[in-house]
């Protein structure tokens, strides 16, 4: 009898997920969808505010990733007044997104995706959570506590505040860095660097070549990829040219506040969430995962794969490492853990050499801005993909136009994908179990979604529980975590 | 690996340092989801807050609050989570949850939304040997779209839970601040 597996919510993703396997009759995957609930209202919201509102509001959207959302947001900003903010406002600005980036990093890698790689997929349940990791590896996770521990401090530093997010205004920063204080943050980015270097060994050593059976075959897909890159090519995370590139390596940049020429939105029944695709490639879309059409992915391994080089020395050995294992672009899934590792070094590098920097403690760290009828774009790579900020204003500069496409949303196609490859390898003749459920659940997790941010969402009330329904949509049994 | 530098625990965020610290957790961009943060704002508004306790509005952050105090070697003494809650009551009405009476089914999701993230609390309470506790307010219906601003009966709720607070955590050493005024204005 066909049935359908619901795994309700995906665990340790940001947010919350309804993962749905159609059985065949004969017991394997037929389709596997990704669902995810939109809540609608934001644009509607915004209309009418003072645009520089934003920058204050957003981060309030999801307590995941604020800084992404407030650096977006203060960039379009920008742009709707027309300014460009002095290079120590953005310098600070860049160097809160770099440990901002740590810090997320360090947790996905470490408690989010690193429970499923130090204790398994088929780990007990109830210790496959932070805890098991902690009591697994005391050691390991005493030192990434307190390298956490910092870069909360650092942005409390630099912010004054870690959440909810503020300093950053039109026109620059709000908070000039004093001398002393840099002093304080630079023995701090010391610290992460040690933890970023030890981080990457310790998982080429320890884990990618324990799971590189998995790496190879869960979750793999063909696409293309998109990420911003510096105008000589190199990565950057907080500003440059969009790159988007083929599956086979062929790319075109152009200006982020041009995205709608490249990107399309495709809209499923069955998803409120839209399914961005690149229309500039001119061949529809489609999410067949042997013929996938207009399919691109963002986050880590996109950036990793659009970029021509990174310009700090030790995440460039690292991608060149990376690169002649792996190619470019480089199309596993799993592999978005080991680009993430070596984003955090590049991180840790370039907090490093912002604070080195004479000019992130000039005082000059933000222009007057005035409103005016414009259009603005910002965009930033959130540590789940690129993140545009789309505002425009009229002449008194309220808000009558907003539009968000979020690293999340870039994912959706290819999340589904995954899934799709991901259960058709696993579940056969209707066999399944809670590993096998949690090894899919593992290929969504490479992505590092956060659906309550791609869908403005926070439901508290959802629990992880699987259901099986026949074809005739009856439930034949639920399983809960 | 090199050794990472003792951390200095004075570098340590206040809510890992001082002894009482009081979450407010909730989206303010939907509702009466609201609630908790709009309690940390009337208590700072009404109220003087003693050193010894940290107040914080953690929004939707909270999850990343709990971790860090999971893991910190520092924490407090005392934690309150002000939290708003579907639970079949009357819209306003507040109640207190103990966090070992949380339904198994939703002790071990690691959702960072999950609020108010009670596998977290869980193990505050019982490993770390924090004293956990959480003040909820049963809301009215959720907007479908985004919208600031609480219900008029979660907003009546806003000032009974700040005394209850108070009450409970700093009595003896927190006066109004408009008694304050009054006497040195």
């Amino acid at each position: 009898m066909a049935k359908t597996l619901v795994i309700q919510p995906v665990t340790r993703i940001e947010g919350h997920a309804k993962v749905t396997i159609q059985l065949n009759d004969a017991g394997n995957v037929d389709t596997a969808r990704v669902n995810v609930i939109e809540l609608r209202g934001f644009e509607k919201f915004c209309l009418g505010r003072p645009v520089e509102d934003l920058p204050r509001i957003t981060p309030r959207i999801c307590g995941v990733c604020p800084w992404s959302h407030h650096l977006a947001s203060a960039k379009a900003c920008d742009a709707v007044f027309g300014v460009e903010p002095p290079p120590s406002g953005k310098k600070l600005r860049e160097l809160c997104n770099s440990i901002a980036y740590m810090e997320e990093h360090i947790l996905h890698f470490y408690f989010l995706a690193g429970a499923d790689f130090l204790l398994g997929p088929d780990a007990d349940y109830s210790i496959r959570n932070v805890i098991g990791v902690l009591q697994a590896a005391p050691d390991i996770a005493r030192k990434v506590v307190k390298v956490r521990h910092m870069c909360a401090h650092m942005l409390e530093v630099l912010a004054g505040k870690a959440i909810h997010p503020q300093a950053a205004v039109p026109g620059g920063f709000s908070k000039p860095l004093a001398p002393a204080e840099r002093d304080q943050l630079r023995k701090n980015a010391d610290d992460a660097l040690e933890l970023a270097k030890f981080s990457i060994a310790f998982a080429k050593e320890n884990v990618f070549p324990k799971y590189f059976e998995v790496v190879k075959s869960l979750g793999v897909i063909t696409t293309g990829f998109i990420g911003t890159v510096k105008e000589n090519g190199a990565l950057n995370l907080y500003d440059g040219k969009l790159r988007l590139m083929t599956s086979k390596g062929a790319y075109q940049d152009f200006p982020y506040d041009r995205y709608t020429e490249f990107i399309s939105e495709h809209i499923e029944s069955w998803s409120y969430l839209k399914f961005p695709y690149a229309k500039q490639w001119g061949e529809g879309f489609s999410m067949d995962v042997e013929n996938p059409k207009g399919v691109y992915r963002a986050n880590t391994l996109a950036r990793i794969n659009v970029c021509d080089f990174i310009d700090t020395p030790l995440a460039q050995a690292e991608l060149e490492e990376f690169r002649a294992k792996f190619g470019r672009p480089a199309q596993l899934t799993l592999l978005y853990h080991w680009a993430r590792l070596i984003e955090l070094l590049y991180n840790a590098e370039n907090t490093i050499r912002l604070l080195d920097d004479p000019e992130i403690t000039s005082t000059e760290t933000r222009v007057k801005v005035t409103p005016r009828a414009a259009r603005g774009v910002g965009c930033t790579e959130a540590p789940r993909g690129t993140l545009i900020h789309d505002y425009t204003t009229d002449a008194n500069g309220l808000i009558t136009n907003v539009n968000l496409i979020v690293g999340t949303t870039h994912n959706n196609a290819p999340i589904n994908m995954s899934v799709t490859q991901a259960a058709k390898g696993l579940i056969h003749d209707g066999k399944y179990d809670q590993g096998v459920l949690n090894t899919v659940e593992m290929s969504i997790r490479a992505y590092d979604p956060c659906f309550s941010c791609a869908t403005h969402r926070l439901d508290g009330k959802l629990s992880v529980k699987l259901d099986i329904f026949d074809a005739d949509g009856k439930l034949l049994g639920t399983l809960a975590n | 690996m090199r050794e990472i530098d003792q951390f200095d625990e004075s570098d340590l965020p206040d809510f890992c340092r001082k002894p009482t610290v009081v979450l407010g957790v909730g989206n303010t961009l939907f509702g009466d989801d609201g609630f908790g943060c709009a309690v940390v704002d009337y208590v700072e508004a009404h109220y003087r807050v003693p050193e010894t306790v940290c107040l914080l509005d953690a929004g939707t952050g909270v999850r990343k609050l709990l971790f860090t105090l999971c893991l910190s070697t520092a924490r407090p003494q005392r934690l309150l989570i002000l939290d708003a809650i579907d639970a079949g009551r009357s819209p306003g009405e507040i109640f207190e949850i103990d966090p070992a009476e949380i339904p198994p089914v939703k002790l071990d999701d690691f959702s960072m939304h999950q609020l108010p993230t009670s596998n977290l609390l869980r193990e505050l309470q019982e490993t770390c040997g924090v004293e956990v506790r959480v003040l909820a307010c049963q809301t009215g219906p959720l907007p479908e779209e985004i919208s600031q601003g609480l219900s008029q009966a979660v907003s009546g709720a806003v000032s009974q839970a700040a005394e209850w607070l108070v009450s409970e955590y700093f009595p003896s050493t927190t006066v109004p601040r408009g008694d304050l005024c009054q006497t040195t204005c």
